[in-house]
């Protein structure tokens, strides 16, 4: 056995301890979260699953542009295995965050913007594959879809980065997760625009009272499809000026929050809080977290390499069964 | 069996089917990854060392008492 072999092999061996190691970390090292309760594992799998897509789509463009450069058959079988892989990911990440979905949001499937757009993602490398399984000059499907494979990824950036923060209101990280960042929130007047849209809620202003030092607003809340109807009243502190009582939304583990108040006017900014906001701030998340993007960084490059692989050998053995007449 | 499921015991299950599952994963990539070595080694082997032969002929001409031999080939 060669050093280079020896060495392939201790690395995947170290691939398997170190995912394991993953595995119970999320479970047993991880700590829970107030309001998301165990849910809020999927951190782990969910975020670096999404990551790993945008690189094994990049690397496929990388491979597709190779191709056209230098015509080899090892890229475009490299951009072939790298898309494989990436969907294989999207598709993980997509089905992770549908029953993180189904148990916070009480529903899997929600037309959130970046559900919305993970979806179309999907579906355009889904296209690429049919475009090479419907191509049977195999010269012609390899530049073809090389082209076409440039494309996908230039939509890439867009779908996963620029679309979702472009939304006025999502339910995703970008509001309800990361430190740091926030959703601007709706304000609703009692003289004017007093119903609004949070993410897929419906809300309306009832009516903003003042007791003491705290300003309780009443908020009518319609879940989406109407499934539920309830009144809520979250509060403000109005000599600290923050929010004092967050009801919960019914069916679900977000949170109602009063950000600001004008009692002069009768205008209130409501917002949607996620109970698990700091997610990454507790250390031991946050290195289970990175632990877990090199993991699947490392479990991408050997996917992608030993799919490559395949397909090359499946070449060869093509072209042996044409040069000698043999079944392959 | 619905122990499995009893609050305290349900992320101990949930840790066991998601490390049997990467276990079963890693299996079948590793296997995977050794067949397709050892086939790419049988097909190194059957493939042949050297370039096959390349066609040549020799051409005797007479002249007289003299005689050339020229070599021709079409080897690059």
């Amino acid at each position: 056995m060669s050093d280079r072999l020896r060495l392939n092999q201790a690395a995947k061996i170290l691939l398997g301890v170190w995912m394991a190691g993953i595995i119970v970390a999320m479970f047993l090292v991880v700590p829970q979260y107030v309001g998301l309760g165990d849910a809020g594992r999927i951190i782990i799998l969910h975020v670096p699953t999404a990551w790993i897509t945008t690189v094994a789509f990049a690397v496929s463009a990388v491979y597709s542009i190779r191709y056209l450069w230098k015509r080899r058959i090892a890229d475009d079988a490299g951009a072939v295995a790298a898309a494989e892989a990436g969907f294989l990911f999207c598709v993980l990440a997509t089905t992770s965050g549908m029953w993180f979905a189904n148990i916070v949001w009480g529903t899997p499937w929600n037309w959130d913007p970046r559900e919305t757009t993970i979806l179309i993602l999907l579906l355009i490398y889904a296209a690429y594959f049919a475009l090479r399984s419907a191509l049977d000059d195999v010269e012609r499907r390899r530049r073809l879809s090389a082209v076409y494979n440039l494309f996908a990824a230039v939509t890439m950036p867009f779908l996963l980065f620029v679309a979702p923060r472009m939304a006025e209101s999502t339910l995703h990280p970008n509001c309800a997760f990361i430190q740091g960042s926030h959703c601007d929130g709706i304000w609703l007047e009692m003289n004017g625009t007093r119903v609004g849209q949070l993410g897929d809620v419906v809300l309306a202003l009832q009516g903003i009272e003042q007791h003491g030092d705290l300003a309780v607003v009443q908020v009518e809340v319609r879940m989406p499809g109407l499934r539920d109807v309830a009144l809520l009243t979250p509060s403000f502190e109005l000599s600290s000026g923050k929010p004092a009582d967050r009801p919960e939304f019914p069916g679900q583990q977000f949170l109602l929050a009063v950000e600001e108040v004008d009692l002069t006017n009768g205008r209130a900014l409501l917002n949607m809080e996620a109970p698990g906001t700091g997610l990454l701030s507790n250390s031991r998340t946050f290195w289970t977290f990175m632990a877990s993007n090199i993991g699947f960084l490392g479990l991408f490059i050997w996917l992608y390499r030993l799919r490559a692989d395949v397909l090359l050998l499946q070449e060869r053995l093509a072209r042996r069964e044409v040069t000698y007449g043999l079944p392959a | 069996m619905d122990f499995l499921l009893e609050p305290a015991i349900a992320i101990y299950t949930a840790l066991a089917v998601a490390l049997t599952v990467w276990v079963g994963i890693f299996i079948f990539l590793w296997r995977i990854d050794s067949a397709t070595r050892e086939l790419r080694r049988r097909l190194d082997e059957e493939a042949p060392a050297e370039p096959p032969a390349t066609p040549q002929a020799t051409l005797e001409t007479r002249n007289g008492h003299a005689r050339e031999t020229t070599v021709m080939s079409d080897k690059k």
